[in-house]
């Protein structure tokens, strides 16, 4: 729920905005109604507003296109569930008419790119295709993504018969949503999330809430309370400019403060014991092999036992009165020797005490002690993590921020860690049986082979620095052709050197974008894709606790000069000219070569999955879509507090919070977590330095090309003034740095700041080091600074399929 | 009378830079010219970070629209000037692009356009266009973290005046005199 203020500042902003009942029509086409409960468009001043969702990162926030006195510019929808902004859509005029924008399909022709006309590009990609599939299989199909057009892709996927559509989660949140999933039987990292205005301690580790910029704007009501806020980071994000307490750690050692806290928590008996007995496995028996005790060992019911103490018995997990978080040893005698898993968990924690911990994260125990005691006595949140691909070792890191929050027992409460409501936006396809079933129940033929990823880290989201390993050994199977979309795989991915190698012997690179990132210089064909303000696009409001839907208007068309063309005609035409058979099946055929057709044919798909959400929120498809014109988002259903686990199992094996996972023990990880050492090499010489990276609200891939990213992006690393001091190094001198795990050379001016802690080196991701042949004198800057995947150890952590993008590097003066 | 004014909540201010950006968009058109003056993009509000301290601080430097302020007092064509609403803003049919009032402002918060040869401040025409629509100006529409405010110190129930009422805050070097209207909030 939005605060009141907001409120008040939304109903003022937009009475003053809009006019009464009005019909508008722009130059650009766009039509909306208006009146003054729709807040969209008023004439009488020649105003034009229209409700976009913005995609300059992937949080798609709730913004308005506002043109006015011959003026164009972004302002936060303050009514929508997740109101912007930041400076990236604040510059997002600057990306619609930037000089560097992808203008026309481009082909690679010996080592140069040659403007081609959209047909000879469709044709020979199609061709291209057809060939590489029939070759070697659909499976040598990769397609890769980041958020845009997510929702179309799984289409274009299955009418290519690939199982190989892989995101770039795994230098994302893959490790953060196996532990979500592990724990807590929840998903991606929008699933679940603290209750940000009505938290009244929260704890933030690794993550800088950079976005969404809805958090923010519901964490503002919690600062109005007094809401403390602990930032646990090896360098001050923006975020930490603000009113909050900077724990600056040691790389990689989050899981060791974790645990002490947890140690602080239970030795002092600061936990909720009434939750952890009723809702988590802590009472589960454990043989000592590791596994469950089952109820047959013991002549009761169910896969999963308890003491119960109530009647000194075992009983079913879910069925004991009084379920025994310690044991007799009578009562363990019974069991054969048995343990609870509270009983493992706590002498695991024991192993950290705050004096142990604070040598192993830099941090003095008092600190430790005293957040830990904080937090537990405001019964706080702990933040469950999104850009969480740093150090290897972060399956543990969030599977222990999770189990702290359930510790306190401020599981879906007002102001705790909460479950968001699901919208219940269905995909484009989903796997039925043997086959595949579009939204709008056309059956496709499920892929034969497995996606090659899950092969090597079954519980990832997506993995997708395995392609590369796959692409140069031909293992588990060839890969030939990659369709990349919307994403930059090298400024993404962890195995940078591995990733150009392997680009290069694909035979079909096909580059969908509005930018030349790195890889654009790979690919055999480059086709320039609408931004967000010049298409539609109907999604699932990603981070608010409601269920919502929103709908991003077309604001603007391309600007001169730029023959970009929608992402999804683009792939269903080179379907189309590849297997007019399999088009035609889904409806497509050569009436929608035209891309304004092809809006009508996108359109069916959009309105069959409305009208399931109207299906199972019993409210009119028209009422939806209607809601949909006018104010760009409709909350289907608030949030309603202590579901899950009061009343509702949860999706893991027992139904209950796992701070014993079973699914990580059925996938031999160790089923309780631990502080494990970072997969890169430690720095161990006063010239070795941790080089830490991050994002910021003034950073994505996109923004770093506007010209305002010149001044409001950083491309330099930041070191300590103690160790420049150490070093000899002066505020914005050049130092070459050296990669200690895979030897990767590059040069970088140094930021000495007290922004990062001694012994610690920070580099934003996605801003800095371009290396794209397209980027002309102009947009120089791009060219300055690190890329912080070229220094990476190219390791990925097990099963989890999380690859750290922090890395070791030494540093020499220049 | 009227005394317009802005505040920024430094305790509050997550340094995104909507504001910095928006005002480039909403008052020059998103252009990618260079303010040269404070080698920065062409926007009114300026960023400044104290790095060396004991923890990190941020400031967001903009034109104070002081009581007293020395632009207006320099500036030999009154061009700058201080208006009824409290505002200190610019006739450019008056300037004579002499840069006086630069040189005078000790906050450094006017640049010069090198296109028109003229100081450019906050606030510009969106702006201003937007307060007498009633709007908030647009560092204000757009900030996130509920960090800025805009309206009349002399209205005692106007959202500036209730937020002031209830911090504490700063004024930016006041020892020059300048009376400012740019009110630093610290904290509750």
């Amino acid at each position: 729920m939005l605060i009141l203020r907001v409120v008040e500042l939304q109903r003022r902003e937009f009475l003053k905005l809009v006019g009464t009942a009005a019909v508008v029509s722009s130059a650009f086409g766009v039509v909306h109604v208006a009146s003054a409960s729709q807040h969209t468009v008023t004439s009488s001043s020649g105003e034009r507003v229209v409700p976009v969702m913005c995609g300059a990162c992937g949080a798609g926030c709730g913004l308005l296109f506002v043109e006015r006195n011959g003026g164009r510019y972004l302002l936060p929808n303050l009514e929508h569930p997740q109101p912007g902004m930041c400076g990236r859509p604040a510059s997002a005029l600057q990306m619609w008419s930037h000089p560097l924008r992808l203008k026309k399909p481009l082909k690679k022709v010996g080592d140069k790119f040659v403007e081609v006309d959209w047909d000879t590009a469709l044709n020979e990609i199609a061709a291209k295709l057809k060939e590489v599939v029939e070759r070697y299989g659909p499976e040598s199909v990769v397609i890769t993504r980041h958020d845009v057009h997510s929702w179309f892709l799984p289409l274009f996927q299955y009418l290519v018969g690939t199982p190989n559509l892989i995101g770039h989660e795994g230098t994302c949140h893959s490790a953060s949503t196996a532990a979500r999933t592990t724990v807590l039987g929840a998903g991606g990292p929008p699933t679940v999330d603290p209750d940000y205005e009505d938290v009244s301690y929260l704890v933030l580790v690794g993550r800088n809430l950079d976005a969404a910029m809805g958090l923010i704007r519901r964490l503002t009501a919690a600062r109005e309370r007094g809401v403390k806020i602990v930032m646990v980071d090896p360098r001050v994000p923006n975020i930490a400019f603000s009113s909050v307490e900077w724990v600056p750690i040691i790389p990689g050692t989050d899981a060791a403060f974790l645990m002490a806290m947890a140690y602080v928590i239970i030795n002092e008996g600061l936990y909720d014991v009434d939750f952890v007995k009723r809702y988590t496995n802590a009472p589960m028996l454990v043989k000592p092999d590791g596994t469950p005790l089952s109820g047959k060992e013991v002549g009761v019911e169910g896969d999963y036992v308890a003491w119960d103490a109530a009647d000194n018995a075992p009983a079913p997990l879910d069925k004991a009165k009084d379920p025994a978080l310690v044991l007799s040893e009578e009562a363990r005698q019974r069991v054969g020797g048995a343990r609870t898993v509270w009983e493992l968990f706590v002498e695991r924690v024991g192993k950290y005490p705050p004096d142990v911990a604070a040598k192993i994260i830099g941090v003095p125990a008092d600190t430790i002690v005293r957040i830990a005691r904080e937090f537990a006595t405001a019964r706080g949140v702990i933040e469950d993590g999104w850009y969480s691909a740093k150090n290897g070792n972060d399956f543990d890191t969030y599977r222990l921020v999770l189990i702290l929050n359930v510790l306190v027992g401020n599981i879906d409460k007002r102001g705790g860690l909460c479950f968001q409501e699901s919208a219940g936006f269905p995909n484009v396809c989903d796997p039925a049986g043997p086959d595949v079933v579009t939204v709008t129940g056309v059956k496709l033929p499920a892929p034969k082979a497995k996606r090659l990823d899950k092969l090597l880290y079954p519980l990832n989201t997506s993995t997708f620095d395995a392609v590369y390993e796959a692409i140069l050994t031909a293992q588990p199977y060839p890969v030939k052709a990659l369709f990349i979309v919307g994403t930059g795989p090298l400024q993404r991915d962890a195995r940078y050197q591995m990733a150009v190698e392997a680009l290069k012997k694909l035979e079909l690179v096909v580059a969908i974008d509005i930018f030349p990132h790195d890889h654009i210089d790979y690919a055999h064909y480059v086709l320039p894709d609408l931004m967000f303000l010049e298409r539609e696009e109907v999604a699932t409001v990603k981070w608010t606790l409601h269920a919502a839907i929103q709908k991003s208007h077309k604001a603007l068309d391309p600007p001169p000069g730029v023959d970009a063309r929608h992402a999804p005609w683009m792939l269903m035409e080179i379907v189309r000219r590849a297997w007019p058979d399999r088009a035609k099946a889904v409806g497509y055929d050569e009436r929608y070569a035209d891309p304004h057709k092809f809006e009508e044919w996108e359109r069916q798909l959009v309105e069959a999955a409305l009208n399931k959400v109207a299906d199972r929120f019993k409210v009119s498809l028209d009422d939806l879509k209607k809601a949909l014109e006018e104010r760009g988002f409709v909350v289907l259903k608030k949030k309603s507090y202590g579901a899950r686990p009061y009343k509702t199992k949860l999706g893991t094996p027992t139904g209950r919070v796992e701070i014993y996972s079973i699914t990580a023990l059925r996938n031999k990880l160790d089923p309780l977590p631990d502080y494990r050492e970072s997969l890169y090499t430690r720095p161990k010489a006063p010239d070795e330095f941790y080089l830490v990276n991050g994002k910021d609200n003034v950073v994505s891939s996109h923004f770093a090309f506007t010209p305002n990213a010149k001044y409001l992006g950083d491309r330099t690393v930041w070191m300590n003034p103690k160790d420049a001091e150490r070093l000899g190094v002066k505020d914005g001198d050049e130092v070459e740095l050296e990669a200690i795990d895979n030897g990767f050379k590059a040069r970088a001016r140094v930021r000495v700041t007290n922004r990062v802690r001694e012994g610690v080196l920070f580099a934003y991701a996605f801003l800095g080091g371009r290396r794209s042949s397209l980027i002309t004198e102009r947009f120089a800057f791009l060219r300055e600074g690190v890329n912080p995947q070229w220094f990476t150890t190219g390791k990925i952590e097990p099963v989890v399929g999380s690859a750290p993008t922090n890395s070791t590097v030494r540093v020499r003066r220049l | 009378m009227t005394r317009l004014a802005h505040l920024w909540d430094q305790s509050r201010c997550i340094a995104c830079g909507a504001c910095i950006a928006a005002c480039n968009a909403a008052n020059y058109h998103s252009t990618d010219m260079t303010n040269k003056t404070w080698g920065w993009l062409a926007s009114n509000i300026r960023r400044v970070e104290v790095l060396r301290g004991h923890r990190p601080l941020l400031y967001l430097i903009q034109c104070q629209h002081c009581e007293a302020a020395p632009c207006v007092t320099v500036c030999p064509t009154g061009a700058s000037y201080k208006d009824a609403d409290g505002l200190v803003k610019i006739k450019p049919e008056l300037c004579i692009g002499c840069k006086y009032c630069m040189v005078a402002c000790p906050y450094n918060a006017r640049w010069l356009d090198e296109e028109t040869g003229l100081p450019r401040k906050c606030m510009e025409d969106e702006c201003l266009s937007r307060v007498k629509a009633g709007l908030d100006p647009v560092c204000v529409a757009v900030c996130p973290a509920d960090a800025r405010a805009f309206g009349d110190v002399d209205d005692p129930n106007s959202e500036i005046s209730r937020r002031l009422a209830k911090s504490r805050y700063v004024r930016l070097l006041e020892n020059k005199g300048t009376e400012p209207k740019y009110f630093v909030v610290v904290g509750p």
